[in-house]
């Protein structure tokens, strides 16, 4: 394989969400150097984004009584709160100029998975989505502080119910385990004595607002990870992120769900000493420019999402303009992937999980679905006896395989010719 | 987290084990020959397993109503003697699962109390990935099952799991099992299926992830055929349920949906000796009585309407079922009207072959430790007996050299 072209198709589809019509083949001239540079620098300002309107969402108030006459507006109220703020989100990742925020913010909503399912208001999930846009290049110990008073995450982890008289092991396990260590980075002890310091917290569901309730809060010292001591909840955060497991864990966390899912990060990976400082940018940075971005072994599967957005982009779909988004939430819903709704805590799988029979059927008929909303612009500028070389540079494939070369070749429709292209095992995986 | 869902644990873990190889797939042709061809023998045993995400709380699933320690620990969250359904003088099952207990009462549950393994561990994710791999000590990425799949003759029906993501428990170093969602799948037909099939070709150049996603679109070819028309059957009717319009009353439940699609294959023969069927929603920090009670209503009616099912085709005998969860919840209520995670929980065997009745011992409520339960039986001795006793397998090749067995299938 063509290592240039190998490298340029990671960066779009691992540092962004792909590449539109045109960038591919751009990138290729600039070179490697400067396209890294490029995608790995935030711009001043981002239209694509700017065009993209902000959520209406408003405070709904606590859920109605059964069988009362404000139940049903409420629950319409949700309904569509939940639908603007699902389809404002994927909107931003498809039309962004730049990919990385969105990137970096889709990989923290996998990092700190938090469910609508549970938490039911759009405005309180928006809020959390805000932070994770905000920190996602910052500092990982500001961020986590935010965290820790985030409405969403606090009731998802039933930080609530915790008080000084029956702490509540949710919040302080996860904490540890999901966000901030990694498992087996500390002691069943120090999970109770974390769950004892972080009592207190609660929250208006609707508005996701985090108060503290001293009354609640157990002030007693305790035994965390070998240091006695009176911790609040920011001290606690700080202490936690200081430890050396927490720059480990993040960049094992990157190397997840950037470079491979079934090999073990390698203990050089250059993440690592970059979050040193707990920067996440200088990890992002870092893991760019790392030798494993230029070899082959580390092929990654693309989420459904990720795969759903960079044929957006290809296909010059705006997902809020699909007919209709009842049926593309069916779609996300059957291939296991629907933003603001991860399967648990531990967010989403990768990759194998996402290669079943079963998704590989709905993804042929989702990708059908796209495509017929789709002009098609990109590729049918391209010279028929050209389409099935250039048809890589369009949705920046490093290489098609003979295989796939020869369904192309079969192909005389470009309805046809873009279903399997986005079907194949070159697109679904990023090689 | 108390709203997981049947899918989200089965995420997660399969997250964390890397399935294995997926092995070619047999053709089209053969598949649908063999589904015609070549049914299940006859008398051949059938294993149904059902997993339980999210750590089903074992204390208020099978419940020591005459301790005084378990009324002191969990005040909130106690069920009262009257109302439990007593299996003896000190054991009773929970109030919602009448039906196991008519099950039970016919001598066809057994219940291995206290399982586990060494040194728990309350993560969901990696005490699932323990369960699933069979291998507490050492992270590995075949599934128990999964091994015992690689022993046998390839064949894409051997192992079926409900639901469109691949449970670890099914995968194998060489191959894996297949995967089925509820409602079937559609194949692409015309010039379409045709380059969709031409797609599916091993590539030389294929990096291993690209030969998986090659594979699964095979797959989608050759598990489709056999399995659509089947799909498209009726379920079997259970003779112990009064009928309306014609199908089965009784709770609808995604478990029961999974059920019923198992009940349609086994009937019509198909030549998988393996299901894998999953419910979501055990882990109840919070709020837990209803919660857990409506999920074990769910998991015992649907368990005994499928073995009433069963009894209408010619397989009633054969099929086994195991129920497990990734542990047990913490004997002391946290105060949320919930339980924290905690350790050994009870396992179900369930069907014909089964010799009914209490096996491992029941952990002490006065002998914790650090505030959980003991485990008195390893899963492995439950394994090793289902491969050996159910499946016929020597259980060497999966669990290695595992000595424990618990007898609860007759001789």
């Amino acid at each position: 394989m063509n290592a240039k072209r190998m490298e340029i198709a990671r960066l779009y589809h691992r540092f962004g969400f792909g590449p539109r019509p045109g960038e591919f083949e751009a990138a290729l001239k600039l070179g490697v150097d400067a396209t890294r540079s490029a995608l790995t620098t935030i711009p001043a300002t981002d239209a694509g984004a700017l065009k993209v309107a902000e959520p209406k969402l408003t405070d709904l108030g606590p859920r109605p009584k059964p069988n009362t006459a404000e139940v049903i507006p409420f629950a319409i109220g949700l309904r569509n709160q939940s639908e603007q703020l699902f389809l404002w989100w994927l909107d931003r990742m498809a039309l962004s100029d730049h990919g990385l925020t969105e990137r970096m913010t889709w990989f923290w909503h996998g990092h700190w998975a938090t469910s609508i399912s549970k938490v039911d208001y759009p405005l309180t999930m928006y809020k959390q989505n805000q932070t994770f846009r905000k920190f996602a290049l910052g500092n990982f110990g500001e961020f986590s502080r935010a965290m820790l008073n985030d409405g969403a995450l606090q009731y998802w982890l039933d930080g609530q119910d915790s008080t000084a008289k029956a702490p509540n092991e949710n919040l302080a396990r996860e904490l540890m385990e999901l966000f901030i260590l990694g498992v087996d980075r500390y002691s069943e002890d120090d999970v109770k004595a974390l769950a004892r310091v972080l009592t207190g917290y609660q929250l208006v569901k609707s508005n996701g607002v985090v108060t503290f309730n001293q009354k609640r809060h157990d002030f007693s010292a305790v035994t965390l990870l070998g240091s006695t001591k009176v911790f609040t909840g920011e001290s606690v955060v700080d202490y936690l992120v200081a430890r050396d497991d927490c720059a480990k864990f993040i960049a094992e966390r990157f190397w997840y769900r950037f470079i491979s899912s079934s090999d073990a990060m390698p203990a050089n990976f250059s993440s690592v000493k970059a979050l040193s400082s707990r920067d996440i940018s200088q990890g992002v940075v870092a893991m760019a420019n790392d030798s494993a971005m230029r070899d082959p072994r580390y092929a990654i599967v693309k989420s459904p999402v990720e795969w759903f957005i960079s044929a957006c982009r290809a296909l010059e779909l705006t997902p809020s303009l699909l007919s209709k988004s009842t049926q593309l939430q069916g779609f996300l819903n059957k291939l296991g992937q629907i933003p603001f709704s991860p399967p648990n805590v531990g967010g989403w799988p990768a990759g194998e999980a996402w290669l079943s029979s079963a998704s590989a059927q709905y993804r042929i008929s989702f990708a059908s679905w796209l495509v017929n909303q789709s002009s098609l612009r990109a590729l049918l500028e391209i010279p028929v006896d050209r389409r099935v070389s250039q048809s890589a540079d369009w949705l920046g494939v490093a290489e098609w395989s003979a295989r796939t070369q020869t369904a192309l070749r079969n192909s005389s429709n470009p309805q046809e010719f873009a279903v399997l292209a986005l079907c194949s095992p070159e697109y679904v995986v990023s090689a | 987290m108390d709203t997981v869902t049947r899918r989200k644990f089965l995420t997660m873990t399969a997250g964390a084990v890397a399935a294995g190889a997926i092995a070619p797939i047999l053709s089209v042709d053969e598949i649908a020959e063999a589904a015609v061809n070549r049914p299940l023998a006859a008398g051949t045993p059938i294993l149904v397993m059902l997993t339980l995400y999210g750590g089903n709380d074992g204390l208020n699933t099978v419940i020591p109503f005459k301790d005084p320690i378990y009324y002191s620990s969990r005040p909130d969250i106690s069920y009262k003697p009257e109302n439990v359904l007593p299996l003896d003088a000190e054991l009773a099952l929970n109030p919602a699962m009448k039906s196991l207990k008519v099950l039970w009462d016919q001598k066809k549950v057994a219940i291995i109390r206290g399982v586990g393994y060494p040194n728990p561990d309350r993560s969901h994710f990696s005490s699932m990935a323990k369960w699933q791999t069979a291998s507490p000590a050492k992270h590995i990425n075949t599934g128990w099952l999964g091994r015992w799949i690689d022993s046998q003759a390839e064949d894409s029906m051997l192992a079926i799991s409900l639901g469109s993501i691949l449970p670890p428990l099914f995968a194998g170093a060489k191959r894996s099992g297949s995967v089925l969602p509820l409602g079937g799948l559609v194949i692409p037909k015309g010039t379409m299926g045709a380059n969709c099939q031409q797609l599916a070709k091993v590539s030389r150049a294929d990096s291993s992830l690209m030969a998986a996603a090659a594979t699964s679109m095979r797959n989608l070819f050759s598990v489709s055929t056999t399995v659509q028309p089947i799909l498209k059957a009726p379920a079997p009717v259970n003779p112990d349920l009064p009928t309306v319009n014609g199908g089965n009353a009784g709770g609808d439940s995604n478990l029961a949906q999974q059920l019923d699609v198992v009940a349609k294959l086994i009937a019509a023969g198909s030549p998988t000796r393996v299901w894998s069927v999953s419910l979501g929603g055990f882990d109840t920090h919070a709020n837990e009585a209803n919660a857990q009670a409506e999920l074990l209503g769910v998991v015992s009616d649907s368990i005994s309407r499928f073995m009433g099912q069963m009894k209408s085709t010619s397989r009633a005998a054969d099929v086994t079922m195991v129920v497990y969860s990734e542990f047990g919840r913490r004997v002391v209520g946290n105060g949320s009207q919930g339980t924290d995670h905690g350790t050994s929980g009870p396992m179900f065997v369930i069907g014909d072959k089964v010799n009914g009745g209490f096996y491992g011992d029941q952990p002490s409520l006065k002998n914790l430790i650090n505030g959980d339960l003991a485990v008195t039986t390893d899963f492995r001795d439950v394994y090793a007996t289902v491969l050996e006793s159910i499946l016929g397998s020597p259980a060497e090749q999966t669990l290695g050299g595992w000595k424990g067995r618990a007898n609860f299938i007759k001789s």
